[in-house]
């Protein structure tokens, strides 16, 4: 029987919804095609999220647990990732396309000379290996890529499945790991967080970004204060993130984050075709410009054309009643 | 410092766009610089102007890729090896991959660059394939380079921050375009560029299987994106707007 292996990314000490999305969808391919559909989970406390993934139809949860893992560093999860090949010999490996994910995804289909097929829309099985939808041309269109091997790569954007809970009592698999100081081959000397306590944007259920019309500390002001009434992420433009008014992991865009919340606020943001690439799988999409002619009217389902200081004051106040 | 920058010809994403029965026509005339290898190439000459040493670039491509080539070189860097590939071929990363790795086997380098993506695809794979070919330290997605007694200092942008990583070299570096404004060519540049050597090799040279760069993966066809309908436009008084927008989201939308 073949194996559908989803690789769960673990971050801040969490579940990424991301994998559990892959893992969901990898769960209804394994049931129409007799496959099994099993998980790996790979942190420094690993085995404590066997609960959690195996919600999501894992029958096999494999676990490798060092505390090399705590931080991503691509050396020694690239070394676990093959090790896992190795040992559970997956036809199909499928990852959620976070940042982690693309440092290794090359680098691993080289080790291990597997197909592989990155950031896709949607794929399936066909005979012989994957069936897989890109978007391309800075996501004006999509492609249909196929890979026929017998080991099929395959990372997904976020949000392109729905969350599917279907409950197994997983038997769990420890895989090994050990690692060197000498097998290190470079020093993750330390990390820079975003300031505060931000909502990974690849995560989040609701995004306030901001655009070229915030101007100034208030315009910044109103949109933390949308973005904390609705529990929402804060993104933000290129233009913002260049000229360091945002943190650079804010950006949104086909450079940055590509998002897909169910409620996207675009506030002062023209939708430039780069950033477009980046949320235009929102399920709805708000947007806010003094220009009626702004670009991002034309994918945005509500538009409102205003002065976004003197928009988002009421906008604010009226979400504030509604949820109470 | 010795870099190597990687460097590929890339459909201008702008240049109008139009599917017929599956095949993705385009002006094949419209090709640039693909721009992630911009950063790359600017952030080479910036470590090269401060630490001195030297900027090759090597890109693979058909004949009208020295185009792409004489930018760099335009732009500042040394010299150039252009890998000839006749434009037809299947190749999908692993291919590009193999062959820039079996190009890179017997050079003696510091750092190779390349752009994290190549915009008209954005699979951003051959990078972290030729590390792993080379069994070279790497990472990717650099928004920052620098120099520090002889390794390389690359802040990277991660999931939920960014990373600060020191590797020894040889390194490869794959480079957002976050990083850096690509210099634009200036009248001394491309009069420069004209004397600076372009080395050709050919593909056959380099002693690879032909097996070997069987593609993996192939696009079949391309199609339309399901198009995005636009919504309805509110104009008026911003207090009236704001506050309608605000109750549809609750009571249409049903996202709050």
């Amino acid at each position: 029987m073949s194996t559908i292996l989803t690789y769960i990314a673990i971050s801040d000490g969490k579940l990424k919804r991301s994998s559990l999305e892959v893992l969901s969808h990898c769960k209804s391919l394994a049931d129409a095609s007799g496959a099994s559909c099993e998980a790996v989970v790979i942190d420094a406390n690993a085995s404590s999220f066997v609960d959690g993934i195996q919600k999501y139809g894992a029958s096999k949860v494999h676990v490798v647990e060092d505390p090399i893992f705590k931080n991503h560093m691509n050396t020694p999860l690239l070394k676990a990732l093959a090790n896992v090949m190795n040992s559970v010999n997956p036809s199909v490996f499928a990852f959620a396309s976070t940042e982690g994910t693309k440092d290794i995804l090359g680098a691993l289909a080289a080790n291990q000379n597997a197909a592989v097929i990155a950031d896709v829309a949607s794929f399936e099985l066909i005979d012989g290996g994957v069936k897989a939808k890109r978007p391309v041309m800075a996501a004006k269109i999509m492609n249909n890529t196929e890979a026929k091997s017998d080991k099929v790569l395959v990372s997904v954007r976020s949000g392109s499945y729905d969350l599917n809970e279907s409950p197994e009592s997983a038997e769990v698999v420890n895989i090994d790991f050990s690692m060197d100081d000498s097998e290190m081959k470079s020093t993750l000397r330390e990390i820079i967080s975003a300031s505060g306590d931000t909502i990974d944007l690849n995560e989040a259920e609701a995004i306030v970004a901001a655009g070229r019309g915030v101007k100034d500390e208030d315009g910044k002001a109103l949109i933390s204060e949308l973005a904390s009434v609705l529990k929402a992420g804060i993104g933000a433009s290129r233009a913002l993130t260049e000229s360091g008014v945002y943190d650079p992991s804010l950006q949104i865009g086909q450079t940055g984050k590509v998002v897909s919340p169910q409620l996207y606020i675009a506030v002062g943001i023209s939708g430039a075709i780069q950033h477009v690439a980046g949320m235009a799988n929102s399920k709805v999409i708000v947007a806010i410009n003094k220009d009626p002619d702004a670009p991002i009217f034309e994918v945005a389902d509500y538009g409102i054309v205003g002065d976004l200081y003197k928009v988002l004051p009421p906008f604010i106040e009226e979400i504030k009643k509604i949820k109470s | 410092m010795k870099f190597y920058i990687c460097i590929k010809m890339v459909p201008d994403v702008y240049a109008p766009l139009q599917i017929k029965e599956g095949e993705l026509i385009m002006d094949a005339d419209r090709m640039v610089l693909n721009a992630y290898d911009a950063s790359a190439v600017e952030e080479a000459l910036v470590l090269k102007e401060k630490h001195g040493g030297e900027v090759e670039v090597v890109c693979i491509g058909p004949a009208k890729a020295s185009e792409t080539i004489r930018k760099a070189l335009a732009m500042g860097a040394d010299k150039a090896t252009h890998i000839l590939a006749t434009g037809d071929e299947d190749y999908d990363s692993a291919s590009y991959a193999k062959i820039l790795s079996a190009f890179f086997k017997d050079k003696e380098y510091d750092v190779i660059g390349l752009g994290k993506q190549s915009q008209d695809t954005d699979s951003g794979l051959t990078g972290s394939m030729v590390a792993e070919h080379l069994s070279l330290p790497y990472t990717t997605n650099a928004v920052g380079l620098e120099v520090e007694n002889g390794n390389l200092v690359v802040k990277r942008q991660g999931d939920s921050g960014q990373e600060m990583i020191e590797l020894p070299t040889p390194c490869a570096v794959t480079c957002s375009n976050d990083m850096n404004d690509p210099r634009i060519p200036n009248l001394k540049g491309i009069m420069a560029s004209k004397r600076k050597p372009i080395d050709q090799v050919e593909i056959s040279s380099l002693g690879i299987d032909e097996a070997e760069l069987q593609a993996h993966t192939k696009v079949t066809s391309y199609e339309e994106k399901p198009a995005r309908q636009a919504g309805k436009k509110y104009e008026g008084e911003a207090e009236e707007v704001a506050r309608e927008v605000a109750q549809l989201l609750d009571t249409e939308a049903n996202v709050l």
